[in-house]
């Protein structure tokens, strides 16, 4: 149970800081909607489980946050990426470029180079 | 880092303590609100578009409580959480909280008590260096047991031994300390001791100087280091106390230091003194057979084990009988770790107690878990409620584990209160010298024990309910109101279990109590051989300085003697060098005239007493033959004695005992000299020299007239309380001699109550744990058939309608109870079986497994049981069959 949250969570952790990172500040709805955007799966039923992320993300000091004027004229919370997450995202996007790169190549290996 | 950073900012959220969900509830609203504007503009209804966004968004509580768990830190959050629950829950039902807290304050109390004993005096580290390396050595003799160890041996054991890196000799001496430093003359014990004593024992003195080797040759000037409590109480604990000096015997001793405050010593002590003080014009020193007070202590040598040790002094010893046969015949060598010797017999006393301490804590946490289980049933809804909102199986245990750890938690906190009033009252029931010199206290250690038993008390009996809830199925409770068949019968098996569980272990605790009784009733029916009522007696020792010869010495007891018997109230007097039950003993070997002459090992070797005219008569014992001591057998008559039963039916079976001869000593057919003969002229019945529990030895009274000696009890038996008359016998001994201190002074009924206290401690404490265990399970049994009663309250209506008579009702509820006694009573039965086998040793004239005893303890448990159950069948056949069919 426990670890496939954390699994979750670290994939969404992921998804937000790259939203920010494209976005630029934007509130918790925003960041909902382009995830689901981008991938309809993780965000399809919960949305909800965006908050305690993001508030995980803040408490790292990976991100910052402070109320402002949403589009329908009520208060949001905008978020936006800090010097301490776009560092963390590279580091993360570097990682997930190579786990990616050595999958990709055990999937292109066929029966006939291993012999 | 950022693990750090996040644990930092979650603490400082706790801390900070503020449930602001404010911001939380705020971006939730706001999600939402912008979702439903989307799905207004998709052309949703505005009641439909609320709806979906709620949905898309998710479990609001669910994610409210993980951004809880995010913001705090759960684990902590939660087991406040636990805590104020808990408090609060208990705090509604105050009749339970206060039943349950006080159960387990018993059966904590009495184990923080009991370890505090356990500690004390089996575990507590002695106050010496590396005291696992120190052993006590003693001599044996097969007609004595252990004896004191003769000071040539001693000399030699110490030259051939290589096992031990050091020895020293102790010798116990009493003085007579008069003068300056004292108000009224009294009598004062201190160990004579080789010069490397307190090095081998890793003793520092607390003020001055230890002894130096020189010191234990004879001619030694007079040097003394004071015990702390004399140098407190006769000193004023001054620190310039060294170099003063102190009279002892009328000797001037100069005090060259003060012994630390926890100084503990084999005997008990106020003054230790050089050996060469007790060497020095001493003819027993030089005295192969003489065997005074003494032992023997020895440091192993580095890598030397206590059987390797054995065996050399074994060697050593049996080469020395050998070589000395006139003095050494069949004497053997002992040696025991010096915990051992401090130990005693307390150890198997001390651990049945804690063994049975235990077993109360067990059936007190059985009996709380019991009443968990029972008020688990009327919080069924509850938390079947809490479930069901989504709180998870594994929280709702821990809360529940968290109300068995507070409950535990007071429940030790008043333990420890009555542990507290417990060991001053066990305390003040043990004579003083029985727990050698043993600090008994709450430390540190007793608290952390406390604690464990906190823990594991909590463990068991919030495990019952915990696992009991681990297994349940909440929605079949919801649904069915908690009174789901299969649930209530797995509940009633538990409760079932614990229920016996507790008869088993009480009826083990009633056997061990009931093995106790008869024991003790045993003991205290042993004819001591003597009457104890009204009988006063003090010691008084007539120090060398004055009373150098022998008329001086006979002119006093005479003289004391005279005015004693001249009190008003004083029925006789007499005075005896050796009280019963004291330890105080005297013996020789004799030869019987005639008999045919043994090795020098195999002499009788009766105990000798030398006692007045009135000594039979004063004590009460029985004159089965001849005649006591008159005034006439003096210095001038012929001598004479008296022998008791036994040495008169193994010496002359046959015969008429008196006229018979025997003389002092070992008969020496090659001495020129001819034999001082003794003629026996009376028998005197056994007496219990050594103890009720003991066997009589062999026993010669000799005239005190023929006899003079310097230590000697005064025996005095007045026509009402003795103790009244302890001051004026004060005052005559005074008009004799104003110096002479008088000591020991207690009633022959104390000394003999003294005698069986800790069998009577044992059985006091034993007592009142297994009449705790009865009543505990007595309730735990009544709460079992209660609630099974009222559970089926429905059946029983439906039985009786059907035509059940109310015997059958009767016949019913008690069946169930019975059983459960029943196969506790087994269970018990065998355990209880198994375990007073251990506590055989501390048994008088009772077998362990004594039949008489556990029928009627089992008995006993059987009517308890069914007393306890008698009440709610009563209950049960009240029933009234039309309401009780309306019941659902």
């Amino acid at each position: 149970m426990k670890q496939k949250k954390d699994v979750m969570q670290g994939t969404l952790a992921l998804m937000i800081l790259k939203t920010l990172d494209v976005l630029g500040p934007v509130h918790g709805y925003g960041i909902a909607r382009r995830i689901e955007q981008i991938s309809r799966d993780v965000l399809a039923v919960n949305q909800g489980t965006l908050y305690p992320v993001l508030l995980k993300l803040e408490q790292e000091g990976a991100i910052a946050s402070e109320w402002s004027a949403s589009e329908n004229n009520r208060r949001a919370r905008f978020y936006r990426l800090t010097k301490e997450g776009r560092k963390q995202l590279r580091a993360a996007t570097r990682d997930w470029e190579q786990t990616a790169a050595i999958i990709g190549r055990f999937f292109e290996v066929k029966a006939e180079d291993l012999s | 880092m950022s693990f750090v950073k996040r644990f930092l900012a979650r603490l400082t959220n706790f801390l900070a303590w503020q449930p602001n969900d404010e911001r939380m509830n705020e971006e939730i609203e706001e999600h939402i609100a912008q979702q439903t504007t989307e799905y207004l503009r998709a052309g949703l209804s505005p009641e439909e578009a609320r709806r979906q966004a709620r949905l898309k968004f998710g479990a609001a509580e669910s994610i409210k409580e993980d951004y809880r768990d995010e913001r705090g830190l759960p684990l902590l959050d939660n087991l406040l959480q636990d805590l104020r629950y808990g408090l609060r829950t208990l705090r509604k039902s105050p009749g339970f909280t206060a039943i349950a807290i006080f159960t387990l304050a018993l059966g904590i109390g009495a184990n923080t008590a009991i370890f505090s004993f356990v500690y004390g005096v089996l575990l507590a580290p002695l106050p010496y260096h590396d005291a696992s390396q120190l052993v006590v050595l003693n001599e044996t003799t097969p007609r004595v047991g252990t004896v004191s160890v003769s000071y040539p041996n001693f000399i030699d054991w110490r030259a051939q031994s290589h096992s031990f890196s050091e020895m020293a000799y102790v010798e116990q001496m009493s003085f007579n300390l008069a003068g300056a430093t004292v108000s009224q003359p009294e009598n004062i014990q201190g160990d004579s001791v080789s010069p490397n004593f307190l090095s081998i024992m890793g003793v520092h003195p607390f003020l001055g100087r230890d002894f130096v080797p020189a010191e234990g040759n004879s001619g030694t000037p007079r040097v003394l280091l004071l015990g702390y409590q004399l140098w407190q109480s006769h000193f004023g604990s001054d620190s310039n106390v060294v170099g003063r000096s102190i009279a002892l015997d009328g000797n001037d001793f100069v005090i060259v230091g003060v012994l630390p405050p926890n100084y503990r010593s084999l005997d008990k002590i106020d003054v230790m003194l050089p050996l060469g003080v007790w060497t020095t014009n001493n003819t027993d020193t030089a005295n192969r057979g003489n065997r005074g007070d003494s032992t023997v202590v020895g440091r192993l040598a580095p890598g030397a084990s206590l059987a390797q040790a054995r065996a050399e002094m074994e060697g050593i010893a049996s080469r020395l009988a050998k070589e000395y046969p006139e003095d050494n015949d069949q004497f053997g060598v002992q040696l025991r770790q010096i915990r051992d010797v401090f130990v005693g017999n307390l150890r198997a006393e001390i651990l049945v107690l804690f063994a049975a301490v235990m077993f109360v804590l067990l059936i007190a946490s059985a009996n709380v878990a019991n009443l968990f289980l029972v008020r688990g049933a009327a919080r069924t809804k509850e938390i079947a409620l809490r479930m069901a909102f989504g709180a998870s199986r594994s929280r709702i245990i821990r809360q529940l584990l968290t109300e068995s750890f507070v409950l535990a938690f007071l429940g030790g906190a008043l333990g420890l209160a009555f542990a507290f009033a417990g060991i001053h009252l066990i305390a003040r029931l043990i004579p003083q010298d029985t727990l050698m010199g043993a600090t008994i206290g709450l430390n540190g250690a007793v608290l952390l024990f406390t604690a464990g038993v906190v823990v594991l008390a909590a463990f068991v009996f919030g495990m019952a309910p915990a696992v009991h809830w681990a297994k349940r199925d909440v929605q079949g409770e919801l649904k069915e109101g908690g009174r789901t068949s299969s649930v209530g019968a797995a509940q009633n098996r538990l409760r079932g279990f614990l229920a016996v569980a507790e008869i088993s272990l009480a009826l083990v605790l009633l056997a061990g109590a009931g093995l106790m009784l008869k024991s003790l009733y045993r003991l205290i029916k042993v004819n001591p051989g003597f009457q104890t009522d009204r009988v006063l007696t003090m010691e008084m020792y007539l120090s060398s300085q004055r009373y150098s010869k022998d008329p001086a010495v006979l002119n006093f007891w005479r003289q004391v003697l005279d005015g004693v018997r001249a009190l008003p109230g004083v029925e006789s007097a007499a005075l005896g060098n050796h009280i019963p039950l004291t330890d105080s003993h005297g013996r020789t070997d004799i030869t019987i005239e005639g008999m045919a002459l043994p090795k020098p090992g195999g002499f009788p070797h009766p105990d000798t007493h030398t006692v007045s005219s009135d000594y039979i008569r004063t004590l009460g014992m029985v004159l089965e033959r001849g005649r006591t001591f008159t005034d006439t057998d003096n210095q001038t008559s012929p001598e004479v004695a008296l022998v008791n039963d036994k040495l008169a039916r193994q010496f002359w079976p046959n015969d008429d005992p008196i006229g018979k001869r025997f003389m002092w000593g070992r008969f020496n057919p090659a001495s020129k000299t001819p034999p001082k003969w003794v003629t026996v002229v009376g028998v005197v019945g056994d007496t219990k020299m050594y103890g009720l529990a003991n066997p009589s030895r062999l026993e010669v009274y000799a005239p005190a007239e023929q006899n003079a000696e310097s230590d000697m009890d005064l025996l005095v038996k007045s026509r009402l309380d003795p103790s009244a008359l302890t001051s004026e016998i004060r005052g005559v001994v005074a008009a004799v001699d104003k110096d002479q201190p008088i000591f020991a002074i207690a009633t022959m009924n104390k000394i003999v109550s003294d005698g069986v206290s800790a069998p009577r401690l044992i059985l006091v404490l034993l007592g009142l744990f297994s009449l705790l265990a009865v009543i505990l399970a007595a309730i735990g049994i009544y709460g079992v058939i209660s609630y099974s009663v009222a559970q089926r309250t429905h059946e029983i209506g439906v039985r009786m309608t059907l035509g059940a008579q109310r015997a059958d009702i009767l016949r019913l509820v008690l069946g169930q109870g019975g059983k459960i006694a029943l196969i506790g009573i087994v269970i018990g039965m065998v355990a209880a079986f198994a375990l007073t086998r251990l506590m055989s040793g501390l048994l008088f004239s009772v077998s362990a497994g004594d039949p008489a005893t556990f029928a009627a303890v089992a008995a006993l448990l059987v009517l308890v049981a069914l007393f306890a159950c008698y009440i709610p069948a009563r209950r049960a056949i009240r029933v009234d069959p039309m309401i009780a069919l309306r019941y659902e």
